[in-house]
């Protein structure tokens, strides 16, 4: 086979060398030049030591009160967590990280090339992370305590085999990043992921694409109806976490929701529910008029497409619902934000069934045991469906995510037999 | 140190809150408890006595008193 049609993938010890003109600028750790490409274990002393620092660092700091997005992200790499996920995964012992990993991070939720990253530590992999250019407070701070840290000698290993780096969008250098990965974790869009898919890479590398995705949400009218003060406040909290916090613009943030129960019981319930929601939204940062109005729009645009949309009365432009009495196959591309929900019935689950397809990714529930859904996703034999968790656990980034084992699949297995 | 003194230490140095106020301190008593305040103290007990604490018992750590129990699942008595 001839030689110069293969892609330019330098071994896998030697450093780098010729990206060392890349126009990137290093935000934390090694230089893409100087990057050492030789992989860890899975779970390794010097990864999990790393991210013990990085989360006691997170967790110590008063400015993360007011960011609880960075400190759930520093809540999650504690060493017992950790332990935790290691013991849970049961990993084959032969296993080691598959080279470099390219992290495309997106901007729409800041601490998610963390996540991204610190799944890339814990898998052995040498990491590229892409950070946006213009970094968010929670990023920037997340960066800052990281360089820091990489910049300490007990993280000398793990500075010398990774990097976050960023740079105005080019292709030219996506590409040259990309031609040297083995594994590229694809976040963004569905077009982002098309465009960054079609560069080429080496001939065994893997493509974990988290392209857009619609999650929902489950509620049974009489666990709402006979919960507790304390329950109520819980799933109220919960709700807000999952779709209010970042405007409904994660993937895992609930668009629709599906209540089970009779009639009267699920308007009542729908009465004691968002009346909680809108007590606890009234404490929160008072809603921009821009959010309203582009709320107010898609309600307008949802009653020209939608047939039979019924708009439930709002009582300060901070929810908008609307009830449905059947569902569009096409609901997907109708999501609203800023809190904006479609509504309806559908107590055998028949309209999820009609309405799945590969994009539904998280479905949160309350009053519903998740396991029983998630059995019922694959008895059904649905397209779509990642996941299936209590209502205030949509934005909980693990290291199963999108269907994914991301541990497994970064890693590789050297066989004995 | 006793176990005990050392589960006070975790609230003191989280909270920054003086050991005569530990008594009757309940979740978000103080603007230091809040859910984020929270989190740094899970971590910080885990730490110290070197457990991992199952997320019931972490939604259940309502108060410095209700704690000391759960502790006592993770076998880490206060005498």
């Amino acid at each position: 086979m001839a030689d110069f049609h293969k892609p330019k993938h330098v071994d896998a010890v030697i450093p780098l060398k010729h990206l060392a003109d890349l126009k990137v600028r290093v935000v934390a750790g090694s230089t893409l030049a100087d990057l050492q490409c030789k992989a860890l274990p899975p779970f390794s002393m010097e990864a999990v030591a790393f991210l013990t620092a990085w989360s006691k660092r997170l967790l110590s700091r008063q400015d993360v009160r007011d960011l609880p997005d960075v400190a759930s992200f520093g809540f999650w790499c504690r060493p017992a967590n950790l332990a935790r996920l290691h013991r849970q995964l049961n990993l084959e012992p032969l296993r080691i990280g598959r080279g470099v990993a390219l992290h495309i991070a997106p901007s729409n939720v800041p601490v998610n090339f963390a996540f991204s990253y610190a799944i890339g530590l814990l898998a052995g992999t040498v990491n590229i992370v892409r950070v946006p250019e213009s970094l968010p407070v929670q990023a920037y701070l997340l960066c800052e305590i990281a360089k820091d840290l990489l910049a300490q000698s007990e993280h000398a290993l793990i500075a010398s085999m990774n990097t976050l780096i960023s740079y105005t969008r080019n292709d030219t250098v996506t590409q040259s990043l990309s031609a040297v990965a083995d594994v590229r974790l694809l976040w963004g869009g569905d077009q982002t992921v098309q465009h960054l898919r079609h560069m080429s890479a080496s001939p065994r590398c893997i493509d974990i694409a988290f392209a857009d995705r619609y999650s929902l949400c489950l509620l049974s009218a009489p666990a709402v109806l006979t919960a507790h003060k304390k329950a109520l406040r819980d799933l109220t909290v919960g709700f807000y976490n999952d779709a209010f916090l970042l405007d409904q613009n994660a993937c895992s943030s609930p668009h629709l929701i599906l209540w089970q129960g009779t009639e009267e019981e699920v308007e009542a319930a729908q009465e004691r529910f968002w009346d909680a929601m809108q007590a606890l939204l009234m404490t929160k940062a008072q809603l921009p008029g821009i959010h309203a109005i582009e709320k107010f729009n898609h309600l307008c645009r949802s009653a020209i497409k939608i047939r039979g949309c019924k708009a439930s009365p709002t009582r300060d432009n901070r929810i908008f619902r609307v009830s449905l009495d059947e569902v569009p196959e096409n609901i997907a591309d109708n999501r609203g934000r800023y809190g904006f929900f479609f509504e309806t019935i559908d107590n055998d689950l028949a309209k999820l069934r009609r309405i799945v397809n590969m994009r539904y990714q998280t479905l949160t529930c309350f009053g519903v045991d998740p396991h029983v859904l998630a059995q019922q996703v694959i008895s059904s034999r649905l397209a779509g469906i990642d996941r299936v968790v209590p209502v205030g656990q949509a934005l909980d980034i693990g290291v199963i995510w999108d269907g994914y084992d991301l541990i497994r699949t970064m890693s590789r297995i050297v066989a004995t037999q | 140190m006793s176990t005990l003194q050392n589960y006070i230490n975790a609230f003191t140095s989280t909270f920054l809150v003086e050991e005569s106020d530990l008594a009757n301190l309940k979740y978000q008593d103080i603007a230091a408890w809040d859910s984020v305040g929270h989190m740094s103290l899970m971590a910080a007990l885990e730490e110290i006595f070197g457990i991992e604490m199952d997320i019931d018992d972490i939604i259940d750590f309502s108060s410095f008193e209700a704690g000391k129990k759960i502790m006592l699942k993770y076998n880490v008595k206060m005498d």
